[in-house]
């Protein structure tokens, strides 16, 4: 896939340009997609307010990792919102994942390529944002290691959203099959009746979303960028599992796609 | 010549499970098409066109069978059959919605490597025969159905495809862009020799353009030949339109009078009767007539005829 980079990156800004096309537009996503941040971080400082500190933590510090969690969302959605359930189950419904097939590319890239959704970079510009000033609040003088620090948090959770979200794409093309088949012979498989079902709640979503990448890849790195101390006996050296971690969650995303895949296309049967 | 036939098939089935079991879209088909062959595949809704083109073009695995598309097992080598084939489906566009045409025909320059000055040379013919010139600076979008099937054959074509699949590419359009779409495909399988496989309901595309038509009805291929030899198979009753010089009751032996109005006569007979030359001559013989025509079997009557059942195959 590397060696065609070229062609994926061609992709990317055909969508891009295709985008802009239409600035008003644009601009008014990308703003909005801004405010929802400030809005949300609005809402976390005023409830941490009330209590003065979490556990020892300053409100402050708390909206420094929501700001880091902000802006690996951003990072991820930006390339892989279209991987959404229901993005995918639209894909499937057009035929448009069937025109991918015959392309000589990977489907992966193909997809994540040509629907770059540029209105994320507003969450990730508010994220940083929201670091840069939570952080300051909380008084933290920036050096190099701790900036190098928060870019990894920022890494490693949009990694582990990203497969995730890979992973709920592949799982898509398993429940959109059934009704697939039953249209590709009845309609040529144009029309879709019934969507697939919706295959992660809000809660579940939440989890995946907040929790596990908080808890897996910023909370650590984010005790250094702090300059805090963590429970006892967490070592400083485990911020860097926070790669690896993000790694496997990746991989693992990968697998659930082409599983998917070769559901879809009829292997797994 | 090129000996080895450009797409294989054998026993080719695929099975859906359904939420009311299993159904077998395509149920045992064979056939081989050789390079330069321009094959219509035709049969009622849901009798398994699509599922097989989607097996030929590598998007569905069958349930059992073998099919092989220029020598390449169409799933297991996806990537690399796709830059040898090209696939426009009627309904669905391939370009890029939102930007100007031309950015389509880079992209595609990119995607199939296309050497530059290789690229810019086939879309200089490709612009002046399908008329492009105009449109390479508007947005997809904006084209009208007409103008965008011409894009869409032009983006498909653009890498040199040996093999084409096309999915109802006139439907829905106007008679003069009908003509520009069947010209095209008809100077490009004649002059690149490019294999064509085109599903289609439309009949006249048919028997305008293809050598060879196949029906698939249940799964199963019910007619595999020359359109004319479909007409000779089932179309048995050929058709007498005479215009008399008087308006009179007329009776030929052989033929049956269809049709009557003013001094106009339609008499149908068996093709394996009576041959029209001796019909005409009893015809003749009995009466003054100012002028004939004879009308052969109307293909979309017969097919029609065989998807209801009612000519067996």
């Amino acid at each position: 896939m590397a060696e065609h980079a070229g062609v994926y990156l061609r992709l990317a800004a055909a969508s891009v340009r295709a985008t802009a096309r239409r600035p008003a537009y644009l601009v008014v996503r990308f703003l909005s997609a801004g405010m929802i941040v400030v809005i949300e971080v609005a809402g976390v400082v005023l409830m941490l307010d009330r209590f003065g500190s979490i556990g020892g933590w300053r409100p402050a510090e708390v909206v420094v990792l929501f700001g880091l969690a902000f802006t690996a969302q951003g990072l991820a959605l930006m390339f892989g919102d279209t991987l959404e359930a229901d993005k995918v189950s639209e894909l499937v419904r057009r035929g448009t994942f069937d025109q991918v097939l015959t392309r000589p590319t990977s489907p992966l890239g193909w997809v994540v390529a040509s629907y770059v959704d540029t209105r994320f970079v507003g969450r990730m510009l508010a994220g940083a944002v929201t670091v840069a000033w939570a952080a300051d609040r909380a008084g933290v003088a920036w050096t190099p290691g701790r900036a190098g620090l928060a870019a990894l948090a920022v890494a490693c959770a949009a990694t582990i959203i990203f497969g995730v979200l890979l992973a709920a794409a592949g799982f898509t093309f398993v429940t959109v099959q059934g009704s697939e088949a039953v249209n590709v012979l009845i309609y040529g498989g144009q029309y879709l009746a019934s969507y697939p079902m919706q295959i992660y709640g809000s809660a579940l979503r939440f989890v995946f979303v907040w929790v596990i990448p908080i808890g897996l890849a910023i909370y650590v790195p984010a005790l250094g960028v702090l300059g805090r101390q963590g429970p006892a006996g967490l070592p400083g050296w485990l911020a860097w599992l926070s790669a690896p971690v993000a790694g496997a969650f990746a991989a693992l995303g990968g697998l659930a796609w082409r599983a998917g895949i070769r559901h879809y296309v009829g292997t797994g049967s | 010549m090129n000996a080895h036939p450009v797409i294989e098939v054998e026993g080719l089935c695929k099975r859906f499970r359904t939420r009311r079991g299993p159904v077998e879209a395509v149920a045992g088909i064979d056939f081989r098409v050789q390079p330069g062959e321009f094959v219509g595949y035709a049969g009622p809704n849901g009798a398994g066109k699509s599922t097989t083109v989607k097996m030929m073009s590598g998007i569905l695995l069958p349930s059992a069978g073998r099919v092989a598309v220029c020598g390449m097992v169409p799933y297991r080598e996806r990537k690399r059959l796709a830059r040898r084939m090209g696939v426009v489906f009627g309904q669905r566009t391939q370009l890029w919605w939102d930007l100007p045409l031309e950015e389509s025909f880079e992209l595609v320059g990119h995607l199939y490597r296309i050497p530059p000055a290789e690229r810019a040379a086939r879309l200089a013919r490709l612009e002046e025969v399908l008329a492009l010139g105009p449109l390479l600076a508007v947005p997809v979008r904006s084209l009208s159905l007409g103008q965008r099937m011409r894009a869409e054959l032009a983006a498909a074509v653009l890498p040199a495809p040996e093999v084409l699949f096309l999915d109802e590419p006139t439907i829905g359009l106007d008679v003069e862009a009908k003509a520009a779409v069947r010209d095209f495909l008809r100077e490009l399988n004649r002059d690149q020799g490019t294999t064509v496989i085109l599903t289609t309901h439309d009949l006249d595309d048919i028997t305008r353009l293809c050598s060879r038509l196949m029906i698939i009805d249940h799964g199963r291929l019910i007619y595999d030949g020359t359109v004319e030899a479909l007409r000779t198979a089932y179309g048995t009753t050929r058709v007498l339109v005479v215009d008399l010089a008087e308006d009179e009751p007329v009776q030929v032996q052989g033929a049956v009078l269809a049709r009557a109005e003013g001094r106009r006569r339609w008499l149908e007979f068996a093709r394996d009767e009576v041959s029209a030359a001796e019909l005409i001559a009893r015809l003749l013989a009995g009466h003054e007539v100012a002028d004939l025509t004879l009308e052969e079997p109307d293909i979309e009557d017969i097919v029609r005829r065989i998807y209801r059942g009612e000519a067996p195959p």
